[in-house]
């Protein structure tokens, strides 16, 4: 039995000026499974993962992982689990960012170290270990001590995946992680990503990038209008005859 | 009179001027962070009570303040004000005054970092106090330096407002002096006194710039 980590249950979010973003989105994503989710810009994709990652409140249906609820709403009040279960789910999960955000003022091996010894409480010794590990397998050995702002975009992406990493999250999403990144610099990260799928982490990614989304996924949404238009493997979906809104939109890159 | 007895007579009017500034720069930037913090709270009785208060610092003369605070005691609380409690008003109020200051430069280079920051850390579990004291704060000092020089500088000259309640801080005695004497001389050196004294604020300052821009 496939085990289920995140449960995204009839998600509708609604923001404060009135715009309907999500109107019923449901997607569930087992352990190992790698999921895409593409659609054009303004389908709701960031939304989506904004609100599966808590940093913003949801306006209808539920968000659970590994079958615990993180935020859920009933007769038109929304819920957020208990602080104890909240730092338990919130653990479960990583994100990382289009523009990365890492903090300018840790270096490289600080970004990573932090959050292991002063939220995570890992002793400093072995948090150094886990980030000299990480940079080892994602190539950024050398940079250690550099400040973010001397590092290229590829770099600075790495090194937030591998701060996200270094606190062992289950499931980890990305929202378009390479679209800030100039072309030359994108193929470093898709690396390391793709690496990721082999060593069977779990991961939701929104990307822009189809051929990388076709090689890497178990499992491909397509979004639009706040809804998910089509589901399905890379093959079923990049068939001749999947959805036909699907292909028109895979069409305009090229593939 | 010779030049050494005027300059041993201001010396004693330098070491007050100097604690002024110091007192007041130590007590004004830890209270403006937190005035700043609750300008910003969306409790609305409180960030209103602020604005209310930063509007009647910036708004009023700091001398006129000074006076206020010095005769509070009595009219407010009908207390018997001791001549001790002058240097304690003047600090009361140069460290009240400058908060106001110092609390919308922390506001502006609080809301200057970008929400992105407060997010990567919500995420990887800072609770709110981490957030801001070990990955925002940081950031904003380092945004905030050039208008805090310009403020400590304005500082360094206003400290010879505290004459009016009679605080021999060095430009009342250089005051007192050049009337006695019937010279200038004092008042100059008074003045060059400040120039120095700024010069070596601004100098401490740049140095701190330059030792926090080791990021961006
Ligand atoms: N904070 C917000 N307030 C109001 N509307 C928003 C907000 N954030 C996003 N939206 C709107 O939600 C829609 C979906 O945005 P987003 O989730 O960023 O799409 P995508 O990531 O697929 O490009 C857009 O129309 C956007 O304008
Ligand atoms: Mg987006």
């Amino acid at each position: 039995m496939a085990e289920v980590l995140v449960e995204i249950k009839n998600l509708k979010k609604t923001f404060e000026n009135g715009t309907e973003v999500l109107k019923d989105f449901n997607l569930s994503v087992n352990k190992g499974e790698v999921v895409s989710i593409i659609g054009p810009s303004g389908s709701g994709k960031t939304t989506a993962l904004r609100c599966a990652t808590m940093l913003t409140p949801i306006s209808g249906g539920s968000i659970s992982y590994l079958g615990k609820k993180a935020t859920w709403e009933e007769n038109g009040t929304v819920h957020v689990a208990n602080k104890h279960d909240m730092k338990e789910i919130k653990q479960s999960f990583g994100l990382v960012f289009q523009n990365f955000n890492l903090f300018p003022h840790y270096t490289v091996l600080q970004n990573i170290t932090d959050a292991q010894i002063h939220v995570a409480k890992v002793p400093k010794s072995e948090a150094i270990d886990r980030a000299v590990n990480l940079l080892d397998r994602l190539g950024l050995s050398d940079k250690r001590d550099f400040y973010p702002c001397n590092l290229s975009g590829g770099q600075q992406q790495r090194v937030s995946i591998a701060r996200a990493l270094a606190l062992q999250p289950k499931v980890l999403f990305f929202d378009e992680p390479t679209s800030a990144l100039d072309p030359e610099l994108t193929g470093e990260v898709l690396k390391v990503i793709k690496q990721l799928a082999s060593e069977h982490m779990t991961m939701i990614i929104v990307t822009h990038e189809m051929q990388f989304a076709r090689e890497v996924s178990d499992r491909i949404v397509f979004m639009e209008g706040g809804v998910i238009q089509a589901e399905g493997t890379p093959d079923e979906l990049f068939n001749a005859i999947g959805n036909t809104r699907f292909l028109e939109f895979v069409g305009k890159y090229n593939m | 009179m010779s030049f050494g007895v005027i300059l041993s007579q201001l010396g004693g009017g330098m070491v007050k001027s100097i604690e002024i500034f110091v007192l007041t720069l130590l007590f004004s930037l830890p209270l403006g962070l937190f005035v700043a913090l609750g300008r910003m709270s969306k409790l609305k009785i409180l960030s209103g009570i602020i604005k209310i208060y930063i509007a009647i610092m910036r708004g009023t003369p700091l001398m006129l303040q000074l006076i206020v605070v010095y005769f509070a005691p009595y009219y407010v609380f009908g207390i018997n004000i001791s001549s001790g409690f002058r240097f304690t008003a003047v600090i009361i109020a140069f460290s009240i005054n400058y908060a106001a200051y110092f609390a919308e430069i922390f506001r502006a280079g609080i809301q200057s970092i970008s929400i992105g920051q407060w997010e990567a850390a919500q995420i990887l579990g800072y609770n709110k106090a981490q957030t801001f004291f070990k990955i925002i704060l940081p950031q904003v000092i380092q945004r905030i330096i050039p208008p805090v020089t310009n403020e400590t500088i304005t500082l360094v000259k206003d400290t010879s407002l505290s004459f009016v309640l009679s605080i021999a801080e060095m430009f009342t005695i250089a005051k007192q002096i050049g009337a006695r004497e019937a010279s200038i001389i004092p008042l100059m050196i008074a003045g060059l006194f400040y120039f120095i004294f700024n010069y070596i604020v601004a100098f401490g300052m740049d140095r701190f710039e330059k030792k926090m821009s080791y990021f961006r």
